[in-house]
């Protein structure tokens, strides 16, 4: 199958930008909706995530991220392996809980 | 890039919000937000299968999946597909391609259709092959088809294939409107037809014109055309279904799902293995390329190698090849090759 754990990558942005004036603010908002604009979706407050299908996907979305980068601020971008993502552990509280599935190339709503 | 396929059998609300499609859920409300509402990527998206009455779309939504050239299907109350919708700027050098589409010599679009139907039936023998039924007419078929078919040899190969291929106790007609399995047979083409028709358009073809089929009612004749030698995969997922005892009666949701992963089935080629929808893309990509004069050769995905036979088959469409160069040079036409196509019914 080409669609497997080890070849289905996400990929994950944390950042950290600035707040303090109204201008950062405008600059904070402006980078997290252009990074939903690109499928990217809220994991934590200041974690974004994106499924990408290849290797050569993800790397045109980590592209898209780079050129919006904002002035200032911390950004990290980082790649894991669906297997990678799927050993992680979440909990709410005490309480576990799952992880987001894994999209599909079909799926039956 | 392989892309995602979405079909929806219940009730939805199909809206877009921050370059993604929102999918509102009426039936889940009572999970919770998590489970009811969900959102996608729109480029992400290649087929939208819309097969429930109380489907809401907005403009918008519609806009934007075809903007990034994505295929949306619907349905009627028999949740058969009725209708299609592709952009109409799939491709760059659009005007460019369609010129050459539309001025595309006959020779040319009967040499293309050889190859299609050869590839066709060498397929549909390899499904035989695979059931270890006799296919050894049908090879020798796929060897004779002449340029354009004018021996119909596409319509014998199928006559042969569709009464061996099935097993004894399904008595099986293949028609539009027979028993099943010819439902699922009809959904699976569906389904292949746009994911074909989608490959051509972002090619910069039109699927409207095509090599063969021409019906005049037919909106999709290259669609028809080269969908050809890629059905006997659709022939396999249902043949599948059937071995495997389901009730196939009905189209049931595991079935449809079965008949929907037909974009995700890996086919292979002559030096390359993709999935089925990537596949499509190279073939409608060497479409394009041949009726620029480019390529001579339609890349087509072969499901099993003949190997014995192959010498002999590649030799006879090198001097088609030739034939073809000489066509279009005008100078080394030979009238005597040429008596038997005049009298096609093209």
């Amino acid at each position: 199958m080409r669609l497997n754990e080890y070849r289905i990558l996400w990929v994950l942005v944390f950042f950290d930008l600035p707040t303090e004036t109204k201008k950062d603010r405008q600059i904070y908002s402006k980078f997290r909706k252009d990074i939903m604009k690109d499928g990217f979706g809220m994991f934590q407050f200041s974690i974004y995530l994106r499924h990408c299908s290849s290797r050569e996907n993800a790397d045109v979305h980590i592209k898209r991220v780079k050129k919006i980068l904002p002035p200032k601020g911390h950004v990290g971008i980082m790649t894991i392996t669906d297997k990678q993502f799927g050993m992680m552990e979440l909990f709410y509280g005490k309480e576990e809980k799952e992880l987001p599935d894994t999209p599909q190339q079909l799926e039956l709503f | 890039m392989i892309k995602r396929t979405l079909h929806f059998s219940n009730p939805a609300y199909l809206s877009l919000s921050q370059g993604q499609l929102m999918i509102d859920l009426p039936h889940l409300k009572v999970l919770g937000e998590k489970e009811s509402k969900k959102s996608v990527p729109i480029e992400d998206v290649g087929i939208v299968v819309l097969e429930h009455q109380q489907i809401t779309i907005t403009h918008g939504c519609i806009a934007a999946l075809l903007n990034n050239n994505s295929a949306i299907i619907t349905c009627d109350h028999t949740h058969h597909p009725t209708g299609m919708m592709l952009p109409i700027d799939g491709h760059h050098t659009q005007s460019e391609r369609f010129r050459y589409q539309v001025d595309a010599s006959l020779p040319l679009k009967k040499q293309l259709w050889q190859q299609t139907t050869q590839a066709k039936i060498l397929n549909q023998a390899a499904i035989l092959a695979g059931r270890g039924i006799d296919h050894d007419n049908m090879l020798h078929w796929a060897k004779s088809v002449r340029s354009g078919d004018p021996d119909n040899y596409e319509g014998r190969a199928a006559a042969y294939y569709w009464k061996n291929v099935f097993p004894k106790k399904v008595e099986f007609f293949r028609g539009r409107e027979g028993d099943p399995p010819n439902n699922l047979l009809n959904y699976g083409y569906a389904i292949l037809r746009a994911i074909v028709a989608r490959g051509l358009v972002c090619s910069g073809l039109i699927p409207t014109l095509g090599i063969h089929h021409r019906n005049k009612y037919n909106a999709y004749c290259l669609a028809d055309d080269i969908m050809e030698p890629y059905r006997p995969y659709v022939d396999l997922i249902v043949l599948r279904i059937i071995d495997n005892g389901e009730n196939f009666l009905e189209l049931g949701n595991s079935i449809k799902s079965q008949l929907l992963a037909i974009a995700t089935v890996d086919v292979q080629f002559e030096k390359s293995r993709s999935p089925l929808m990537v596949g499509v893309q190279n073939t409608t990509t060497s479409l394009a390329r041949c009726y620029e004069g480019k390529l001579r050769k339609i890349t087509y995905p072969m499901m099993k190698d003949f190997a014995p036979r192959r010498g002999v088959l590649y030799k006879d469409l090198e001097e088609d090849f030739i034939s073809l160069a000489a066509e279009e040079e005008g100078k080394y036409y030979k009238a005597g090759d040429d008596d038997d196509e005049e009298e096609l019914p093209f």
